[in-house]
């Protein structure tokens, strides 16, 4: 029987790649593609792929809630994480977000491959560089640190970190209920929740937030002249 | 802002024409992707691709291709850089940048640079084909993610 294949990436053109990388692969099947988070949660719902591959930076619904939203649904999914950073944080919040796979973008080709095959044997795989890292991070700091051990850290529930990534994104918070499916007023309890919860006082606040806390993410880079280094993103 | 007439093309292919294509970006996983769309179409061979704007101007100059689909940011040498030194060669290809870049401001230094063609890569699997095929006329197409494409006969 194939291996069944859930692929979500906003990103067609990268879509296309992996299909054709994974599909290179006998025996492999990409079951279904997805464009943004929540396509992604209702495709692994009806689908029930045996390996779901999420890019971190979806808009909607970035990887990290689908992770966690597909877990909650079925703790047997195998999700691997697609990013383009390999942030020390990035690594520990998708683990605790329960991925069992952390593949960089730009190693994909080399990578995702090995990591499918990995989780496909229940085994956990992360990029090579990730490793390190990992290790670097536990030889400095004696051990991992989990959420619960971080000092001071407000928490957001995962529908307060769904309506932080809609309403960072742009959206009102009566698009955001229109694909929550609540009532604006529920949103904008939400939102007052955040705001509180978070010490923050304006939009833009939130905004700052969501990229600091891999909420949102920003692809484009930003340089325009010259330079062939992607800069930060910042935001004015 | 290029003043030339605009024209819009139907997603109906009704010529086979051969195309020799270059494919530049650093990241494997776009090559992949771009090659796979490319090579979908009659006559169309991806005969070469790169990783940076260095080895873009060797493969240009050993493989003679007709189209360079062209990343703007890349190690070793940026796109716009390997653009202006490809375009300054007798009989050089034409350029499509395929780029992040959803900003007039790029685009604008790009069509100086001397491509011919400007596509935000986000909407690439649209845009890519109907794109490659103008460039290979020597024809202009550009477009940004919310604007109308503009072509120029």
């Amino acid at each position: 029987m194939k291996l069944r294949i859930l692929l979500a990436d906003d990103h067609e053109i990268v879509r296309r790649g992996l299909c054709a990388l994974l599909q290179k692969h006998e025996g492999w099947e990409v079951c279904g593609e997805a464009s943004d988070g929540r396509e992604a949660l209702e495709l692994a719902k009806r689908l029930e792929p045996d390996v779901i591959i999420l890019d971190i930076g979806m808009p909607n619904l970035n990887g990290l809630s689908t992770t966690r939203q597909m877990l909650q649904h079925d703790p047997n999914f195998k999700i691997i994480i697609l990013t383009i950073t390999d942030s020390d944080q990035v690594i520990r919040e998708a683990l605790d977000a329960g991925a069992r796979g952390f593949v960089l973008k730009s190693d994909a080709a080399r990578d995702l491959v090995s990591a499918v095959e990995a989780l496909q044997s229940k085994r956990m795989f992360f990029t090579p560089r990730v490793n390190d890292l990992v290790l670097a991070g536990f030889l400095e700091k004696g051990y991992p640190i989990s959420r619960s051990e971080r000092p001071n850290l407000p928490t957001l529930t995962a529908r307060e970190r769904e309506v932080t990534q809609l309403l960072a994104e742009g959206k009102s918070s009566k698009e955001a209920a229109c694909l929550l499916n609540l009532s604006t007023k529920t949103v904008e309890t939400h939102r007052s929740n955040i705001m509180r919860k978070l010490s923050l006082h304006s939009i833009r606040d939130l905004v700052v937030y969501a990229i600091k806390n891999n909420i949102i993410q920003i692809d484009m880079p930003l340089e325009i002249k010259g330079s062939p280094q992607r800069s930060n993103p910042q935001v004015a | 802002m290029l003043g030339l007439p605009s024209v819009f093309r139907g997603k109906s292919w009704k010529w086979v024409m051969a195309i020799r294509i270059l494919v530049v970006d650093d990241h494997p996983v776009v090559r992949q992707g771009l090659k796979t769309l490319l090579e979908g179409q009659s006559g169309w061979e991806v005969v070469g691709e790169a990783s940076d704007g260095l080895e873009a101007l060797d493969k240009a100059d050993s493989l003679q291709p007709d189209v360079v689909v062209l990343d703007v940011t890349m190690p070793k040498m940026h796109g716009l850089e390997a653009c202006r030194l490809l375009r300054q060669k007798a009989a050089g290809p034409e350029i499509l940048f395929v780029t992040q870049h959803d900003s007039p401001h790029m685009m604008r230094e790009a069509l100086q640079a001397g491509a011919r063609g400007y596509v935000v890569k986000s909407n690439a699997a649209r845009d890519l084909l109907e794109a490659v095929e103008a460039v290979s006329q020597h024809r202009v197409f550009v477009a940004l993610s919310e604007r109308d494409r503009i072509t120029s006969a």
